[in-house]
């Protein structure tokens, strides 16, 4: 080697500084935009994730194009429950205030096997406090009606007690109001 | 004789006709205020849509177990909400059973998705406590996921969300063997992994998680923890015993379990 002491330095000081700049362009290369802003991931994932469309909206959503549901839905012991459970989600009905699907309603025996979810009796971990529950048939024999009747030949569905209490009401079983 | 032309007439009338169309279509714009984004619903988490401050938010889950039912809306909810894959759950609700041999009996058909019917016929043993326990994401402080993660693609974000980036997953799997909550799953077809973020999109627009929103008892519970009205804080500051689930890992979960027999892990 014909190099000088100083020479020799220089050029190690050189290759270190050319290493360090290739490093250096690599890293931002092969980094991509926004990581390690927070921490060691990609902070723009936290924008995409908040960019997730919603489909699920709420009872109010509902409620804004359907008043005569929303009045008997709120005034009746059902109030708590989603529409969308029995009906599906708000996203597959509406698009940027167009109506584009129509919800399923349920019929005949599909409603009984929808209450039975939560009013089963059979299922003992419901306590009586959060939940009224039924054991099935023996509600129908006890109530006097056919054991092939469906829940809601009795009850509303969106207001479970509605007939109920209208029917004491003038039968008399019942004081008003 | 030249007959009267008719198309000045007709024009005239079509003219009328888009007048009389304008004006009621436009007035009737002035009494529907139509809103750009399609978004009006209601603000459920106050505070949100104003101001976010990513560093200085936090949030709470509690589940309340004397009030679940197993009704599985919150199931229902979710895979509407995702589109999940059938098989794999963000969330489901199990079914605890305790017999009087102390022996616990736990079952999960669906992840609850199609309720829970029947009760179990197998046990022959007399039968001293049922009870659902709801699963989700415990968003961990020291999420195990997180520290596997070998390209950075599961995150903890500054306001305490466990998060998974669908563009740098590399789809290793390693982040599913860590979870000691097994509430990750690779998506079939993206081939991604997937879990339950606590619903972040509907919470940063000020909207309750999807599962809260459907819950009909309140057994889960969602709130900001900077929010001294909400409900949540008002139960974490209060005397009631909350549990997490595998407290001697030291995940250290946001997501706490009110009423949870010891057996519940």
């Amino acid at each position: 080697m014909g190099f000088s002491y100083k020479m020799r330095l220089i050029l190690v000081c050189l290759g270190i500084f050319v290493m360090a700049w290739v490093g250096f362009l690599f890293k931002s290369l092969l980094l991509p935009d926004s990581f390690g802003l927070y921490g060691h991931f990609r902070a723009d994932a936290i924008t995409e994730a908040v960019e997730v469309p919603v489909r699920h909206g709420t009872n109010s959503s509902c409620f804004k194009c359907h008043p005569f549901e929303a009045k008997i839905h709120k005034a009746g012991l059902h109030s708590t429950i989603s529409c969308e459970f029995c009906h599906g989600p708000y996203a597959d009905h509406v698009a940027v205030d167009k109506k584009t699907g129509t919800l399923p309603v349920k019929t005949g025996k599909q409603i009984t096997t929808l209450c039975l979810r939560c009013h089963n009796t059979q299922i003992m971990a419901r306590s009586e406090e959060v939940i009224k529950t039924v054991a099935m048939p023996d509600h129908l024999r006890n109530q006097q009606v056919k054991l092939t009747h469906d829940c809601n030949q009795c009850h509303h569905v969106h207001a479970p007690l509605k007939y109920i209490n209208r029917a004491k009401q003038i039968t008399g079983l019942m004081e008003k109001g | 004789m030249k007959l009267k032309d008719p198309l000045p007439d007709m024009q005239k009338r079509s003219f009328l006709k888009k007048v009389l169309n304008g004006t009621i279509a436009g007035s009737l714009y002035l009494v529907y205020p139509m809103n750009s984004s399609g978004f009006e619903w209601p603000e459920q988490i106050p505070g949100v849509r104003d101001a976010y401050d990513i560093h200085a938010r936090k949030f709470a889950f509690i589940v309340d177990i004397t009030r679940c039912i197993g009704c599985g809306s919150c199931c229902v909810a979710d895979k509407q909400e995702y589109n999940v894959p059938d098989g794999n759950y963000r969330t489901w609700v199990e079914r605890y059973v305790k017999g009087f041999s102390d022996q616990i009996y736990v079952d999960c058909p669906n992840g609850g998705l199609d309720g829970y019917q029947t009760p179990r016929s197998d046990i022959k043993e007399e039968i001293r406590d049922t009870f659902f326990v709801p699963k989700l994401c415990n968003m961990c402080k020291e999420a195990p996921c997180v520290q596997v993660c070998p390209v950075g693609a599961t995150f903890t974000t500054p306001d305490g969300f466990v998060l998974v980036d669908e563009k740098r997953c590399v789809g290793c799997a390693y982040c599913i063997q860590a979870c000691p909550y097994s509430v990750r799953f690779m998506h079939p077809r993206t081939r991604v992994v997937e879990k339950c973020t606590w619903c972040y999109h509907r919470i940063r627009k000020g909207l309750l998680p999807a599962c809260v929103d459907v819950c009909p008892t309140g057994a889960r519970k969602f709130g900001s923890l900077q929010d001294e009205t909400s409900e949540v804080y008002k139960i974490l500051k209060g005397p009631g015993v909350l549990t997490v689930l595998r407290k001697e890992m030291g995940t250290w979960p946001a997501l706490y379990y009110k009423g949870a027999r010891m057996e519940v892990i």
